[in-house]
């Protein structure tokens, strides 16, 4: 289990609520996916196992998958390997173990590029209000969770807080100009529908998702800038996932992941039990063995095999 | 708001932060047992006040009484509270804590006032009234437009709002100078572990980011922004209620007046805008206090002075309160606003004819008149009316004085005609309609959205 991925031998690059990032050179990172967890906002006391292997490797296997969609930022997700690129993290293999990424480095646009494949969460909100997603107006009468055909792609900005700001797609044009809109809007929706593809068939709809990409810089082999996929790629933190044996569309859905969790939080508070403010309340052993267990079954389901505890394949 | 700033909620936040401290600490290595981190979280809120006072008489000072009762009813955790801080760990950070919360109020506040102006604003579209520059008839506008006018002061402040509440840091875990020395004694000297631990109790009470430096206490300047912020909701409700409280003189408007309420216990016929009143006498307060955060920072001396504190114990609780009460005023004003037309009718009436000479000239010349003579007949005949109103007539006879002068050659239906107050009023209710569509919709959409989010969402 890891907490805080802090005694790593190497430069802090950037820690988020559940990720740090390291310097390992001029040209590459070292992601790290802890097995915290967070919820309404607050991270929680309690670790999530597996949590952190299950998000780095899902990410991995998506990359393998669809090389052929999308360029990416992976060097490699095997531990083992990433110790011998990288020998000063010899003596933390263990800790390391599946969830960490080498990766290249690359100048990331300041857009999240979310696709919407089913009305959920804000966008169903809009589409309620107005009629429209993103802006632009959809057909009437959808109901909550219906399907989207085509996707739709609703960009926002990286604002702190984790409260990103969506914005138009004429906003993004003049943040990012027209040519990286249109390729970025363009991989999105494509490396979405792929995922969403594959996913229907292991029996989980990925509801809608959120991708980075990033800029590659000349001085690597190449001379030539490219823009690839970066981020961690269609997981269920970076992705609505919902069980499609129980999909019922007219009303929200359960979350494949998060439910356990997000169902005990919701009684603690019904209950008077937590104002949803710091400090969160401790969670129950089944409870962090149920969340932990949603996270093995997505990438069970998802890979057709265990996450192999070593990490590689 | 009243609860925000008792005494049970300010140090029920302290025992949080040093909960959330000895958290981290632990979470970095030192050696906390899980024992007293238990007993902490059982006891945030059971805080025996008369405890404190003792501690406090001998102590001489508020933070060490706090923590010694802490330590009294959490005796596993009495040897680690507040490890390595200073008092303005607690203390900044939760007034931190506070405003944002108190931000957050307010918001849902001016957005109570924002709903019942909407529909009113959308009731009044296109009722003209008499718009004043100079606080002289004017030009005519409509009781809804000038409804918007109102609400953009609010939906600017709500941005100001969300600006300062988005982006506001938090002062973290920065020891008696700023320098994190005490904590760097902690770590033995791993500096990674005190960045760290400033960040880690950041994060848990849910800020974007520690400020970078600081000195013993987080700028003042942080204070001076948010009340900025505050006295501006202030200024808003203060110019609404100026306006209601003449509209109300005027007659053409009135704040709600419940079945019983006395106006004035000599003049028993008396109907006065109280609530209004009330607005405006606040606003004054708030926005005399503005000023005083920012004296508060610049006469702060090096890495700090006490002369802060006792000034902002008054201040930042007493804005927050004045201008959540001027809210809930300005709600309820603007959710029960009387809108008497036939006086803005007569009103108008008494008016409009002076204002439709540009509309009266052109009549004349399609009539096959001079626009020179009309302009000349209009003056003359206009200055007459003017006058007789003075004198007491009780109507302006502008168009009948003109349709009985030869010279302007129109007759007083088509006169009548040309002066329907519709015409007069621009694009104000196609004003209102877009206002309310692409500002207001947009604005509670968004809410909705945004209320949604804090249910933890991630796309």
């Amino acid at each position: 289990m890891l907490m805080q991925a802090s005694a790593l031998p190497l430069t802090p690059f950037r820690r988020g609520k559940v990720r740090d990032v390291y310097e390992v050179d001029a040209d590459r990172l070292l992601l790290v996916a802890t097995d915290r967890v967070s919820a309404f906002d607050v991270v929680m006391g309690e670790t999530i196992p597996n949590k952190g292997a299950v998000l780095t490797q899902i990410t991995a296997w998506w990359l393998r998958r669809l090389e052929h969609e999308v360029d990416h930022h992976m060097l490699s997700a095997d531990t083992s390997e990433i110790i011998r690129e990288v020998p000063q993290l010899l003596d933390h293999e263990q800790e390391l173990q599946g969830r960490a990424m080498l990766v290249r480095r690359t100048t990331v646009f300041p857009i999240e590029c979310v696709v919407r494949g089913y009305l959920s969460g804000s966008a169903w909100k809009e589409y309620q209000e107005r009629g429209t997603l993103a802006g632009e107006a959809l057909p009437k009468g959808l109901r909550e969770s219906d399907r989207l055909d085509p996707p739709i792609f609703s960009p926002a900005t990286k604002a702190e807080e984790g409260h990103d700001e969506n914005i138009t797609i004429d906003r993004m044009r003049s943040l990012i100009g027209d040519p990286a809109t249109t390729e970025l809007q363009g991989l999105s929706r494509d490396v979405y529908e792929a995922g969403r593809a594959i996913a229907a068939t292991r029996g989980i709809i990925i509801a809608d998702t959120k991708f980075e990409f990033g800029r590659t810089r000349s001085t690597g082999g190449e001379a030539v800038e490219k823009v690839i996929l970066v981020d961690e790629v269609l997981t269920p933190d970076s992705s609505r996932f919902w069980p499609a044996d129980s999909y019922d569309p007219g009303h929200g859905q359960p979350s494949f992941d998060k439910q356990p969790l997000r169902d005990y939080l919701d009684a603690e508070k019904r209950a008077g039990r937590w104002d949803g403010n710091y400090p969160p309340p401790r969670l129950p052993k089944e409870v962090i063995d149920a969340t932990s267990g949603r996270y093995l079954d997505i990438y069970r389901r998802l890979t057709g095999h265990s996450l192999d505890p070593n990490g590689s394949h | 708001m009243l609860e925000l700033w008792s005494a049970a909620t300010r140090h029920g936040l302290w025992r949080r932060l040093w909960l959330a401290l000895a958290e981290g600490e632990r979470e970095l290595g030192v050696a906390i047992p899980d024992e007293a981190v238990r007993q902490m979280r059982a006891n945030l809120d059971k805080i025996d006040f008369d405890a404190v006072a003792a501690y406090e008489k001998r102590f001489r000072h508020d933070v060490m009484a706090h923590v010694h009762a802490f330590g009294d009813v959490a005796p596993a955790a009495k040897p680690f509270i507040h490890l390595g801080a200073t008092s303005a760990y607690v203390t900044d950070n939760a007034d931190l804590i506070l405003m944002r919360r108190g931000l957050d109020l307010l918001r849902r506040r001016v957005l109570d006032v924002l709903r019942s102006l909407a529909a009113f604003a959308e009731k009044w579209r296109d009722q003209p009234t008499l718009g004043y520059t100079h606080l002289q008839p004017a030009q005519l506008t409509t009781v809804g437009k000038r409804a918007t006018l109102w609400m953009q002061d609010l939906v600017l402040d709500i941005e100001d709002i969300d600006y300062r509440r988005r982006t506001l840091p938090f002062r973290g875990v920065k020891g008696t100078t700023g320098t994190q020395a005490s904590f760097l004694e902690l770590f033995q000297g791993d500096h990674e572990k005190v960045r760290r631990l400033d960040q880690l109790v950041t994060e848990k009470m849910s800020f974007p980011a520690p400020l970078a430096v600081t000195g013993q206490t987080y700028t003042r300047k942080l204070d001076a922004f948010v009340l900025s912020v505050v006295a501006g909701v202030a200024a808003s409700a203060a110019k609404f209620s100026g306006d209601v409280r003449m509209l109300q003189s005027f007659g053409e408007m009135e704040e709600p007046f419940e079945s019983e309420q006395v106006g004035s216990s000599a003049m028993a016929y008396k109907r006065n805008p109280m609530r209004a009143e009330r607005i405006a006498s606040l606003a004054r307060f708030v926005n005399s206090l503005e000023a005083n955060a920012n004296q508060t920072h610049a006469a702060q001396y090096f890495e700090r002075t006490l002369d802060d504190s006792a000034n902002r114990r008054l201040v930042i609780p007493e804005m927050f309160l004045a201008t959540d009460a001027i809210l809930v005023l300005m709600a309820n004003i603007s959710s029960g606003l009387e809108v008497h037309p036939a006086v803005i009718e007569r009103r108008l009436a008494a008016e409009l004819p002076f204002m439709a000479t540009e509309q009266l000239i052109v009549r004349a010349v399609r009539a096959g008149g001079d626009r020179q003579v009309a302009h000349e007949t209009i003056r003359k005949h206009s200055l007459a009316a003017a006058r007789a109103l003075k004198d007491g007539a009780d109507s302006n006879d502008l168009l009948e004085r003109l349709s009985k002068d030869k010279s302007f050659g129109v007759k007083l239906k088509d006169l009548e005609g040309t002066i329907d107050p519709k015409r007069f009023v621009g694009r104000a209710p196609e004003q209102v309609d877009e206002f309310l569509r692409d500002v207001i919709t947009p604005l509670f959409a968004g809410e909705s959205a945004r209320s949604e989010r804090a249910e933890e969402l991630r796309v």
